[in-house]
């Protein structure tokens, strides 16, 4: 085939599982907890729903570059992604685990709308706990990375989950945030914000726009290898988290609110930041893209 | 006595010297639009309200529903596509009585509503070709609200790439002494191209907002899954490469937008290239953007044109039929005259198929016509030229003495669509609409006996090897899956049938389908193919996820 150069296997169409098995080392995935445990949801079995054997996450024990590290992985085909009661208990689980075994890193391969309405209050206990246990092992210095690359981006309580961890990779597809567009555009109304102008709301909420902020660390092509790739850059790198570490974040985004907190579109945003011809950003390539925001980029303390 | 000749002329005078006496002149203020429709039409009026597939004359139909209807009343609507709020608002008013028309998409369920409850009488249901013609013979507008791009000082107009059925319907008003008024979106001093001549435009305004083009052919290959492109591998190796397909019209559907993105990848390492589709009456397609990159396609000649493929097209004059300015020039009437006529084979996707192989989208509250889907999928029965592949089908379907080819049209369908409806049944759901309706045909969209090859992901049955109307019966449940019509399959026929190449699976035609997956797609986004196109296509915002 001509035409243009492909990375490798989309990470976005991959299931949760397939994606957890390319991110590792060949054959170094061991799954906890799996679906032959038949470990459901009662709230969805309760309200006559369809249930998932896992639940919709995959967590286990694997190798990275050799490191051994744990990894969950949530699959957004089975309720969006949305984190229930078992779903959260799965990834607490994990990470808990993390203290004991001290692993070179936890990867949580988030794609996610966020809590799980149906089990409402089950599913932002689940959430929190999560949150929790994340500082928790990066108290421990274990490095916790959220590679978001999938077809929901990360949303809701789990994209504080993701900006909770020590690095965020994410590909340009991919999108993070607390409310989406289609939940703005539902509480606040269509001139607030056109949820179907996606051109909008993936310069808002795409990876591009994260990481020029600073809120994801790098920009991938939409591939497994691309993943894999940088997660493995990434093991064993925790950042500090001190009070004085905290401080230099705090104040870090308060510089950044006072230079772009004005602005009323992304596009002027990226213009503030020192971006030449920004209209042009969103269909440069990762590497092309990198290069053209260089000096323009805001990079987390 | 001796009998007037020109009643019509002068009753043409007689309208332009009403529309003189309130102030009219050639060109019209946007806001007086409403009081010119009123002066021109007269009740019971023929009017043909450009509604195309995809360009509307918008303005023209909301001031045609702000008209007062104790003055213009009863009018009897032609046009192709029932397509805005306001086309139906005009019945409602009662300032619209009858409706000849093809397509109905979008308002197919309001449709439904007035006629069922007398507001609307509907004269016929026709395919494109059919009403066009119509026009020439017994169905002529009186007036014609027509849209255009731009217009020049003098009054001529440039369609842009969205042509498609402006020169059909202006024709005919205004060689029978109609008058034809025209929505431009700007006027300039210079226009690209004329496409129709101020010679036959009476009336022109300016609109306030742009006339609406909807992207109706734009297809994301992300939504196109493995099944789609199993049935995009039979349909490659099982009739494209049996019958050395050259000429072709691709329906709108995602299965066909994966055997288009099947091309440079699946087709072209089979050695297909310049063996099988080379030559297409198509939109331009986003999703053929691969297959022209790649070498396949020679020439496109288009109905319409698709928003954000100007430039590419302006780009690749060789493939797309363009204007000496560059942009694309589409005309649906000519088209649809190449798809019947020029093309040798095609292939759409259906909703519903009985044993006879009769299709039909049509659901029991919805009324939403043929659009050209019926002149492509027939048989060409005027056709005198030949070529392999219609003389190759033929010879399969016809034991007469006399030689003579047969166009092939290939129906796709997975035996279950959505909500896990059968796709193939034992009555058809347009008997239930004709009755309820009370329509003299049942709204059939492509007939049995047209049909030449049935695909579905359990594979392909050739209709025109079976000999009895039997055979073709147990032909269709051989690939009907687990419906209730497949499953009353006798498997002994089936197998006979099987054994006569009649009915084939993936693995007669050497698909193993474990290699059916969306890696085989040229593109798997729409970026993807903003990257073939080498960033020439431009895709409207609604189609981009960066």
């Amino acid at each position: 085939m001509t035409g243009p150069r492909r990375a490798g296997p989309s990470y976005r169409e991959a299931s949760a599982r397939r994606r957890l098995a390319a991110i590792l080392d060949e054959g170094s995935f061991g799954e906890l907890l799996g679906p032959t445990e038949r470990v459901t949801s009662p709230h969805l079995a309760a309200l006559d729903l369809p249930v998932a054997f896992d639940d919709g996450v995959v967590v286990g024990t694997g190798l990275l570059g050799g490191q051994p590290v744990l990894g969950a992985s949530q699959e957004g085909r089975f309720l969006g992604g949305a984190v229930g009661e078992v779903h959260g208990a799965k990834l607490t689980g994990l990470l808990r685990r993390a203290l004991a075994e001290r692993p070179a890193a936890v990867l949580l391969l988030l794609d996610t709308g966020g809590v799980r309405l149906q089990e409402a209050n089950a599913g932002i206990v689940a959430v929190s706990e999560v949150m929790r246990a994340v500082l928790a092992v990066r108290a421990a210095g274990i490095p916790v990375l959220a590679l978001v690359g999938g077809a929901w981006g990360c949303f809701g309580g789990m994209g504080i989950v993701a900006r909770c961890c020590d690095g965020v990779l994410m590909s340009e597809e991919a999108r993070m945030g607390i409310s989406g567009p289609d939940v703005i555009e539902a509480t606040r109304g269509v001139e607030e914000l056109d949820a179907s102008d996606r051109a909008m709301v993936w310069r808002t909420w795409g990876g591009k726009h994260r990481v020029l902020l600073g809120e994801a660390d790098r920009l991938l092509e939409d591939s497994l290898p691309a993943f894999r790739e940088a997660a493995r850059q990434l093991v064993g790198r925790a950042r500090p988290l001190t009070l004085a570490a905290l401080e230099a974040e705090q104040a870090w985004l308060a510089r950044r609110l006072a230079d772009l907190g004005g602005s009323a579109d992304a596009l002027d945003a990226w213009r503030s930041a020192g971006v030449d011809e920004p209209e042009r950003l969103p269909l440069l390539e990762p590497p092309a893209w990198s290069a053209a925001v260089a000096g323009a980029r805001r990079v987390r303390p | 006595m001796t009998r007037t000749w020109d009643t019509v002329r002068r009753n043409r005078a007689a309208r332009l010297e009403r529309a003189r006496a309130v102030g009219h002149g050639r060109w019209v203020e946007a806001d007086r639009m409403p009081a010119l429709l009123e002066a021109l039409l007269e009740p019971g009026d023929r009017v043909c309200l450009e509604g195309n597939n995809q360009k509307q004359a918008d303005f023209l139909a909301r001031a045609l529903a702000r008209v007062d209807p104790a003055r213009v009343h009863d009018l009897h609507l032609v046009q192709s596509v029932v397509a805005l709020p306001e086309h139906l608002t005009l019945f409602e008013r009662g300032i619209g009585r009858r409706l000849d028309f093809s397509f109905s998409g979008p308002q197919a369920v309001r449709l439904a509503q007035l006629a069922g409850g007398g507001k609307l009488e509907i004269g016929a249901i026709h395919t494109y070709l059919e009403l066009y013609a119509r026009y020439f013979i017994d169905l002529t507008p009186r007036v014609a609200l027509v849209a255009a791009q731009a217009a020049d000082r003098e009054g001529n107009l440039y369609t842009g790439p969205n042509t498609e059925d402006t020169p059909a319907i202006v024709e005919a008003t205004a060689f029978k002494d109609g008058l034809v008024v025209v929505q431009v979106n700007e006027r300039v001093d210079r226009l690209p191209r004329v496409d129709i001549p101020a010679g036959w435009v009476d009336f022109i305004t300016v609109a306030p907002t742009a006339s609406t083009i909807e992207p109706l052919f734009t297809r994301d290959p992300a939504h196109i899954g493995e099944v789609q492109v199993l049935m995009a591998m039979m349909v490659i190796r099982g009739i494209y490469e049996e019958y050395g397909v050259q000429r072709l019209n691709h329906g709108i559907g995602f299965d066909t937008a994966a055997i288009e993105l099947l091309l440079p990848t699946y087709a072209e390492g089979l050695g297909l290239k310049g063996k099988i589709c080379s030559h297409w009456a198509l939109n331009p397609h986003p999703t053929l953007i691969p297959a022209v990159e790649s070498g396949f396609v020679e020439s496109v000649h288009s109905f319409g044109s698709e928003l954000g493929m100007e430039a590419y097209v302006a780009a690749r004059p060789d493939v797309f039929f363009t204007g000496h300015d560059g942009s694309l020039r589409s005309n649906r009437a000519f088209s649809q005259v190449a798809g019947h006529y020029a093309c040798d084979l095609f292939i759409g996707s259906t909703l519903q198929m009985d044993l006879a192989g009769n299709s039909s989208t049509a659901t029991k509250s919805r009324i939403t016509g043929f659009g050209g889907a019926p002149n492509m999928g027939c048989d060409a029965r005027g056709r005198r030229h030949a070529t392999p592949a219609w003389l190759k089908a033929g010879r399969e379907g016809s034991t007469a003495a006399m030689p003579r080819g047969r166009k092939l049209v290939v129906q796709l369908l997975e035996t279950f669509r959505e909500h896990m409806e059968p796709a193939f049944v034992e009555r058809l759901d347009a008997w239930d609409l004709a009755e309820a309706m009370r329509m003299e045909l049942p709204p059939v969209m492509i007939h049995g006996d047209d049909v030449t090859h049935v695909v579905t992901e359990e594979g392909i049955a050739n209709l025109l090897l079976c000999r009895s109307p039997e055979e073709r019966a147990d032909a269709i449940r051989g690939v009907a899956g687990y419906t209730p019509v497949g499953r009353s399959r006798s498997r002994s026929a089936v197998e006979a049938l099987r054994g006569r190449g009649i009915v084939r699976r993936p693995e007669d035609l050497g698909i193993a389908v474990g290699e059916a997956t969306r890696d085989l797609l040229a593109a798997r986004s729409v970026k993807e193919l903003v990257r073939w196109s080498g960033g020439l296509y431009d895709p409207p915002a609604r189609f981009r996820s960066w």
